[in-house]
């Protein structure tokens, strides 16, 4: 179908439109600027609106558009970033701002406050490691099963990327640490210094709990958070059937079977990659024809 | 199944829609909102699925010598979300008067 010319348009719109549209995403781009060229031939063309001047109008307009074009690139955004593993290092950095700026706020400065911890750093660089093990230890001890392609293949993006949540969880955990006990230290500097220590611990163990379990549930080739959680089989036969849960990587990678409770013949959750799954429902097939 | 909450201004633009104002400048004047309201939250309509979009068929526009417009269409779940809504926000249904074609 053929597309009618574009609208004759005040120079003030043609310019508005061309300078806003480099808001908008490239691929709806061409959209939005003929919806918008409608929408502003419509409004100069528009008998209804003698209630108000051309100029406030037209001042909404510009609100309008911009604020749509704005819209669609957040969510061009949104959908970029959701789930990934740049926007949960991201995350995490961001928070380690926002506390440290809450740390430095009542002691006028980074220099004070790093000469009052210097002598408490080799308290947490013994704790750490300990915390980390506690965690380990206390996690799920259920593992994840991978072929032994994708081990290779994507092992060192997989560890680089909980390296680095680790790090930041726990350098999360010691300014918090900090920001809990900072109204405690004028009055009470030991217990100050005992309570740091003791949140540090706290917020750590959450921080790193957390930390595995986002690292088991993201897609093992590309890092994105698993989606659609669906319940599989029927709990009632836990000991004859396989039952759990799996999740699907939104990019088609794979799934993660999570069974319900560990069996002997099933004890931990599972990693299929799609050609592994695609070779799983010709099998079924073959059965079921068989 | 739960009934989808909107905000009051997303229901009343919803609602809008769904009583024949199908088109962002006729959904502003209707609900007196402005244009930074109504455009941005036809977008989320349209992502969460409660109205579809689609473009004026091009001769019908030529034949009347103006731009083809982008119309709204208010779906099944969007139904469903504004009589809830209408629910909700009882005042709701005297805003916004039926369209006259």
């Amino acid at each position: 179908m053929s597309q009618t010319p574009a609208p004759t348009l005040p120079p003030f719109d043609r310019k508005l439109l061309a300078v806003v549209e480099r808001l908008v995403p490239l691929a709806e781009r061409e959209e939005w600027s003929r919806a918008w060229q409608a929408e502003l031939w419509h409004m100069h063309h528009r008998r209804g609106l003698h209630h108000r001047s051309a100029l406030i109008t037209m001042a909404d307009f510009s609100i309008g558009l911009t604020r749509d074009a704005l819209w669609l690139r957040t969510e061009s955004w949104r959908r970029t970033f959701t789930g990934t593993a740049v926007l949960c290092i991201a995350f995490l950095f961001g928070l380690i701002i926002i506390a440290s700026l809450v740390a430095l706020a009542p002691t006028a400065g980074w220099r004070t406050l790093s000469s009052s911890l210097g002598e408490q750093c080799l308290r947490y660089i013994v704790v750490s490691p300990l915390v980390i093990f506690v965690a380990f230890a206390s996690a799920s001890s259920r593992h994840i099963e991978q072929g032994s392609s994708n081990r290779g293949r994507f092992w060192l993006k997989q560890q680089a990327f909980f390296s680095a949540k680790v790090i930041q969880v726990l350098v999360l955990a010691f300014v918090l640490s900090l920001d809990t006990c900072q109204p405690l230290h004028n009055a009470f500097p030991a217990t100050a210094d005992f309570f740091r220590i003791y949140f540090f611990v706290l917020f750590a163990l959450f921080g790193l709990r957390w930390a595995i379990h986002d690292q088991e549930q993201r897609c093992k080739h590309c890092l994105h958070s698993l989606a659609t959680p669906a319940r599989v089989g029927r709990p009632s036969h836990n000991l004859l059937e396989w039952n759990g849960t799996e999740l699907n990587c939104m990019r088609g990678h794979g799934l993660l079977s999570i069974p319900e409770m560990e069996t002997s013949w099933c004890q931990s959750s599972r990693w299929i990659a799609i050609d592994a799954c695609r070779l799983r429902v010709d099998e079924d097939r073959y059965l079921e024809i068989g | 199944m739960n009934a989808p909450r909107l905000s009051h201004t997303a229901a009343l633009i919803l609602k809008a829609i769904s009583l024949g104002y199908c088109y962002g400048l006729d959904v502003m004047e209707i609900t007196g909102l402005p244009s930074g309201t109504v455009y941005p939250a036809l977008r989320r309509l349209e992502r969460d699925e409660f109205v579809e979009s689609k473009w004026e068929p091009e001769e019908q526009a030529t034949s009347k010598q103006r731009p083809a417009r982008r119309y709204y269409e208010v779906t099944r779940e969007g139904k469903a979300a504004a009589l809830a809504a209408t629910q909700r926000y009882p005042l709701l249904a005297h805003l916004v008067p039926e369209k006259r074609s």
